[in-house]
């Protein structure tokens, strides 16, 4: 696959989880690398759960 | 240039109005009732918002947003405008715009269509575009923290019991359309089990197998969704297999409650959150094609613009036109519940103030094209076979026949052998009295796909809407409860502390099991409720729902009034007025109406008569009586919470007008963007 075709993918597949509202892990190393570089990154299963976890604990996330 | 255009539209949309409004007997093409919906829109967009935006709210791209000042990579995240309107319409359109309108085409198409259009236009997209913007200037502060903060404690607390008991109710009937479309049904229950292990499978898929490899999951999940859709026609077809599946409605209510109680205790990783996955394609993929169908097709509406039943004898609902049609239709008008996600997770991720004008005001107007379109997948239907499917069985007694026959005495025409046609084309044994609207929508989806891409594959087409409905029905139940069990422990908590601790599994089984019960409660009696209980459930969950958004709708009004913009109020109050005259009225004539179809009271009154005259057995007449007072207990409590949340936000804003008190804006102070001056 042609590297502009992958980006692209990539552009696709980060659009449908923002709209899914389902995680983004790369999108969450990049902020830790840019402004808290000292902490440790966690790994993506932990990320995962926790981030889930927090999401369906705190209010209504869908309507009637 | 621009000003010509502006004209055109808003010309083409009066001329279809008047379309709409004069047209008497003859049959009238969608494409009218489309043309006048999207036309307001579009005016209302353009120019309300837009005053709403710069002069009203003061919307302001230099001031950084939540999301780029508490940007943590999670949930404080800045996205793109595009990307936010689809992920915020995905999360506030549910079952509720598809089904009300479906239960008010009882009125006829035109009632319904103007309330959503204007209603949305001056009301729903105010709300949610006021309660937007009021969270993101206060760093995504919830409704219930800013009914607190803005208002009072006391209302705070308030607007908190009004979500808590408006949730039980709002899954309650939710869960009763589902028992409705599932009730005898081998097919359609076979699909939606079928989704339980789908969504295990997704699950261990994204946390165990694959992590974080969501969309791969929900790919597989959407194709074994499909595959179980068609395998559901064999197990139909096979008659040992079909009377596995064919369960009583008592059967579906009491699965549901158990699976509402496994799926809030769970870890969410592993059900709840797959299964949100699946619903929000399957969604907004389902959405995306039926207006694709309604615009290829353009279909005829057969239901007339105005029935009989305006009178308030209408065999779906009691109540006449006003207020009911205002009731019966809350999302796709205005949707209190809504007020819930433009201050919860979609304030956190704006990235300018502007983008909150096409979030806020045009994701509910999409929210209302979809009433619309619901609306039309209803008015499509020969208005016979429309009342045959949605008046309760008490009205059509057992057999076709009478179903027909009562068809008849409301001035309409349906035969037996059209029912029992209908019935054999979508794959069913019967669709009479199959209430809820669920049914009858999926007839008309089926109606319009068959048309629009081919026919011939009716009966898949019905089961396919069936299943979309059912299963984020199942999503809201699902999230539902877990929402009300976390409340009820937030609230448990202030009592003892360890109550609060929602990783603590005692409290968290207890909590989950008083959720649980409160509309397992209401959903069983509903499904033994002699009228069909959607004729009870339905009209409470409306005057919920729009006491949800007057508390919206003052917390909205006291944060203009303490920005000193006391001036615009009226946009608030407009709709505010509105709603209280609306659902006042509804809850009284609830509660008190002479009609024993209509008011609690009278009912309880001839249930009462019946056990004194020997035709009713005293068991369940006990059991009748306790259901009516306890509903009328309930709309008295909505009502009095209403009066309650707006007296004491009315004087506040007295108040504060005659300057006894210091107009303070509690909005976050003012930080500079990093994005000011970049273009959108």
């Amino acid at each position: 696959m042609p590297a502009s075709m992958r980006e692209a993918l990539g552009r696709w597949a980060r659009t449908l989880r923002r709209v899914a509202g389902m995680p983004d892990y790369a999108a969450y190393v990049a902020h830790l690398r840019r402004c808290h570089p000292e902490r440790t990154v966690p790994d993506e299963r932990a990320f995962y759960e926790e981030y889930v976890t927090a999401r369906y604990g705190d209010g209504p996330t869908r309507c009637c | 240039m621009t000003a010509i255009l502006w004209a055109l539209v808003a010309l083409a949309g009066a001329g279809a109005w008047a379309v709409l409004a004069l047209a008497r007997g003859e049959t009238v093409s969608a494409a009218w009732l489309v043309l006048a919906a999207v036309g307001t829109y579009l005016v209302g967009y353009r120019f309300y918002s837009r005053f709403l935006a710069r002069r009203v709210f003061g919307l302001d791209d230099r001031r950084a947003t939540p999301a780029e000042r508490l940007a943590n990579g999670r949930d404080f995240v800045p996205t793109g405008r595009w990307v936010l309107f689809g992920h915020h319409f995905a999360a506030i359109a549910g079952a509720g715009p598809l089904v009300g309108p479906v239960l008010a085409a009882q009125f006829g198409y035109l009632p319904g269509t103007i309330w959503i259009v204007f209603g949305v236009v001056l009301g729903g997209a105010v709300q949610d575009f006021v309660i937007l913007f009021a969270s993101t200037r206060r760093d995504g502060k919830s409704l219930g923290q800013m009914a607190r903060e803005e208002i009072g404690p006391l209302t705070g607390y308030l607007a908190m019991a009004a979500v808590l008991a408006i949730m039980i109710i709002l899954l309650a009937v939710l869960a009763l359309i589902v028992v409705n479309a599932l009730r005898d049904s081998p097919w359609g229950l076979f699909t939606i089990l079928c989704t339980i292990p789908i969504a295990l499978l997704m699950g261990f898929w994204m946390k165990v197998w694959r992590p974080g490899r969501t969309l791969e999951a929900t790919a597989v999940g959407v194709a074994l969704l499909l595959v179980s859709l068609v395998a559901g026609r064999w197990v139909s077809t096979s008659p040992a297999l079909a009377a596995w599946f064919s369960w009583s409605p008592l059967t579906i209510a009491y699965a549901m409650i158990g699976y509402g109680f496994v799926a809030s205790v769970l870890p969410v990783w592993m059900l709840l959150c797959p299964r949100d996955y699946l619903s929000t394609f399957v969604k907004i993929g389902t959405i995306l094609l039926l207006a694709v169908a309604i615009l290829v097709l353009l279909p005829p509406l057969r239901l007339p613009a105005l029935t009989r039943f305006t009178d308030g004898t209408g065999p779906i609902f009691a109540g006449k036109l006003f207020p009911f049609a205002f009731i019966t239709i809350a999302c796709g008008a205005i949707s209190g519940f809504h007020a819930l996600v433009a201050s919860g997770t979609t304030p956190k991720m704006l990235t300018r103030e502007s983008d909150a004008r096409l979030i806020g005001y045009g994701g509910m107007l999409m929210e209302s094209f979809v009433a619309i379109m619901a609306l039309c997948a209803a008015a499509v239907l020969e208005p016979g076979v429309y009342f045959a499917m949605n008046a309760p069985a008490s009205a059509l007694g057992t057999t076709l026949a009478s179903a027909a026959e009562a068809v008849r005495g409301w001035g309409f025409t349906v035969t037996p052998a059209d029912l029992q046609a209908l019935a054999a084309q979508m794959g069913e044994r019967t669709l009479v009295a199959r209430t809820g609207g669920a049914p009858s929508l999926a007839v008309g989806m089926a109606t319009i796909f068959g048309g629009a891409f081919g026919r011939g594959l009716s009966a898949i087409w019905y089961h396919f809407a069936i299943m979309f409905e059912a299963l984020f029905i199942l999503t809201t139940v699902d999230t539902g409860t877990r929402v009300g069990r976390f409340m009820l422990q937030d609230f448990a908590g202030h009592i003892w502390k360890p109550l609060g601790r929602t990783s603590w599994y005692p409290a968290s089984i207890v909590a989950s099991l008083l959720v649980v019960g409160g509309w397992g409660w209401f959903l069983v009696q509903g499904v033994l409720d002699p009228l069909g209980g959607i004729n009870t459930l339905w009209p409470l969950f409306g005057i919920s729902n729009q006491l949800l958004a007057a508390v919206a709708l003052c917390v909205g009004t006291t944060v203009l009034v303490r920005a000193g913009k006391a001036r615009y109020a009226w946009t608030t109050i407009l709709p505010l007025v509105w709603l209280l005259l609306v659902t006042l009225t509804a809850g009284w004539q609830k509660i008190f109406a002479a009609d024993p179809a209509l008011g609690f009271l009278s009912r309880i009154r001839v249930t009462l008569a019946q056990v004194a005259a020997g035709t009713l057995d005293p068991a369940t007449g006990s059991r009748i009586v306790f259901n009516y007072r306890l509903d009328a207990v309930v709309a008295a409590l909505f009502m009095a919470v209403t009066v309650l949340v707006v007296a004491a936000s009315a004087w506040e804003w007295v108040m504060i007008i005659r300057r006894r008190r210091p107009a303070v804006s509690r909005e976050t102070p003012f930080v500079e963007s990093a994005y000011a001056g970049q273009h959108a």
